[in-house]
């Protein structure tokens, strides 16, 4: 656990780059520290492994002060991963991996085998072992970074804008990379960022920074886009917060029906008989596209439905993993209106109307915020240990 | 041109490119050596470079035979009278990129080697010298070669290089010496360089290669066409 207490970092000059600040980094929970540039959050990450000095105050690493220990043993602690990535141009990737535990006094074997382990755990061949950074895309330059931090095992890890200099299907992989080995590893992280989409995708909790170090809230990501305190944290979470709030409420309570399911082998007389504006033509259980009613009338009744045009479907989500924001997501991209849902072998089990939908949505809204009145006054909750993402599972 | 004349003298060619050789590569080392430390000093306390290279500067604008003239009282006509000047001399190449190297080590690098728990002078020694040797290699270079050719007015003092085939050619109006003298001169420096781009390659793999076509000609040919794009980017 990474405590600040009262912590102002203010320059000769007389700027105040963090104002007192009070932050609670929960030990295995990541707490991602969001606002404009400026507003102090990479000074509270260097002031974390002393590559600045706080002017006042205190911060404690599992309750011990890190002031009291020598700045480069607090260091080998502590991973630091930065969004240039600062690997060492002149070592190959196994070396770069390999520098903490070689700092810490390993043999450089048993610190290159470590290094091999760790590239495939940030999933890259380990034939790139002997490479150079050069000969590396930025992508995979990012994951060595990481692999870096990782190396020495630290129970902490620094995070300065990690994944911003990559471009946007490279870092939104990173991100859920990084979400899974998290997942395994349970490493206390403080992660810095200006995208409050990254913020809110990556953060068990998110601490949002107004100008000149002070925190405007700090919450779950749920909870941000969900209540935001104020209208400077409103319009920093953006005008769609309300459609991203759906990512965090999962689909398993959304109602299915399965009135407009036929099987391409069903005959166009069946598909009338439905009573459906529209009919999923589903193909070994699998959904293949949506035909209108209105046009099965110029068809013979014993028409099968394979040989009528389908229209395409868009794309389904998968109910009870995906999340309402992927099921609403469905319906609107549907030529139908309606979301196909399937399970998890593709298999198509309901489709989903907006009502259907709006239905599931404020029964998943008034669940968490019985959750939250349930468990604290909201603003305390989230500087608590253990605080999970809502997982909400809305019964109607 | 007497053709036969080169090989009567060789060893007398040999051996005065040999001399010329030692005061040449000798001075651009000991300028090297002097340099590391004030480059590093320079460096890192930004206001101790400008009057440094003030001084480096004045030096080198010094004569050198007016240089080396001062120094005989206490030298003597020896090599060392030759060996200081001109080391005096190298350190107005060497020094500056022994800085320009050291300041252009990307600061995310040190940034990251500081965070990850290296001490000041490790850091030094296993990142931002490594890293500034292609810059301090390219100074060298220039010190070498321009000491290889200033070491040859040596015998205007006394001392044995290739300059002997000069004055000794122009008293005789032998110009056939007087070319052996300067081919001699230049081979000897053209080759210096080289041996240090070969160097240079041997010591920094991790630099990106511009002529990956020619990577199945390892050695000299590719050094050789590397050193116009080097020359470049030392300037």
């Amino acid at each position: 656990m990474i405590t600040f207490e009262a912590v102002t970092k203010r320059y000769p000059d007389g700027t105040v780059a963090v104002d007192a600040l009070d932050l609670e980094v929960p030990a295995g929970k990541t707490v991602v520290l969001v606002g404009p540039s400026g507003c102090g959050k990479t000074t509270t990450l260097r002031m974390t492994n002393r590559l600045v000095e706080p002017t006042e105050g205190r911060i404690t690493i599992d309750g011990k002060d890190i002031r009291e220990q020598n700045p480069a043993r607090l260091r080998r602690g502590i991973g630091y991963v930065i969004q240039q990535t600062g690997l060492f141009p002149h070592r190959t990737v196994e070396d770069n991996i390999a520098t903490v535990p070689v700092l810490n006094g390993w043999r450089r074997q048993k610190a290159r085998d470590r290094a091999r382990e760790l590239l495939a755990t940030v999933g890259l061949d380990p034939a790139l072992a002997r490479r150079y950074p050069y000969q590396l895309s930025g992508g995979q330059q990012q994951r060595v970074g990481v692999a870096r931090a990782l190396a020495a095992d630290p129970p902490v890890l620094l995070m300065d804008e990690p994944f911003s200099a990559v471009d946007p299907v490279v870092r939104a992989s990173l991100q859920e990379e990084l979400l899974a080995l998290q997942h395994d590893l349970q490493k206390t992280i403080l992660f810095v960022t200006h995208d409050i989409e990254e913020a809110i995708k990556v953060g068990d909790l998110v601490a949002l920074f107004r100008p000149h170090g002070k925190i405007a809230q700090f919450d779950t990501p749920e909870r941000l886009l969900g209540d935001p305190v104020d209208d400077y944290v409103a319009g920093f979470v953006g005008f769609d917060r309300g459609i991203r709030r759906l990512s965090f409420f999962r689909s398993q309570g959304l109602s299915l029906s399965t009135g407009p399911l036929l099987s391409a082998d069903a005959t166009v007389a069946k598909a009338q008989a439905a009573g459906e504006p529209w009919i999923l033509v589903t193909d070994g259980g699998k959904p293949r596209g949506w035909i209108p009613a209105d046009s099965l009338a110029a068809r013979k009744s014993d028409t099968p439905l394979s040989q009528l045009d389908a229209e395409p479907f868009g794309h389904s989500f998968t109910v009870g993993t995906d999340s309402l924001r992927a099921a609403l997501d469905a319906a609107v991209l549907s030529p139908a209106g309606q979301a196909v849902g399937v399970d998890g072998n593709g298999q198509a089990v309901g489709v989903a109307t907006f009502d259907q939908l709006r239905a599931a949505i404020q029964a998943a809204e008034r669940a968490a915020d019985a959750d939250a009145d349930g468990s604290d006054n909201s603003k305390k909750r989230a500087a608590q240990p253990g605080v999970q993402r809502a997982q909400s599972g809305a019964q109607p | 041109m007497s053709w036969s004349w080169i090989p009567q003298n060789w060893s007398l060619i040999w051996q005065l490119t040999w001399e010329n050789a030692k005061l040449g590569v000798l001075s651009a080392l000991y300028g090297l050596i002097i340099s590391l430390p004030l480059g590093i000093i320079a460096a890192r306390w930004r206001w101790f470079y400008p009057p440094t290279l003030t001084v480096v500067s004045v030096v080198y604008a010094v004569p050198s035979l007016a240089l080396w003239i001062a120094l005989i009282p206490a030298f003597g006509l020896t090599d060392t009278t030759v060996i200081i000047g001109l080391t005096a001399f190298s350190l107005c190449v060497i020094l500056p990129n022994v800085v320009a190297g050291l300041r252009a080590v990307p600061a995310p690098v040190t940034q990251a080697a500081t965070a990850m728990g290296y001490g000041p002078t490790r850091r030094l020694v296993t990142v931002e010298l490594p890293l500034a040797a292609p810059v301090i290699i390219g100074g060298l270079r220039v010190g070498v070669v321009s000491s290889i050719s200033l070491a040859s007015l040596g015998q205007l003092i006394g001392v044995s290089s290739l300059s002997y085939l000069f004055i000794d050619g122009l008293q005789r109006s032998f110009p056939t010496e007087i070319i052996v003298g300067l081919v001699a001169v230049i081979v000897l420096a053209v080759l210096c360089d080289l041996v240090l781009v070969v160097v240079r390659r041997l010591l920094t793999p991790w630099q990106p290669r511009r002529q990956v076509a020619l990577a199945q000609w390892p050695g000299l040919q590719r050094a050789g066409l590397q050193r116009s794009g080097l020359r470049r980017r030392a300037a």
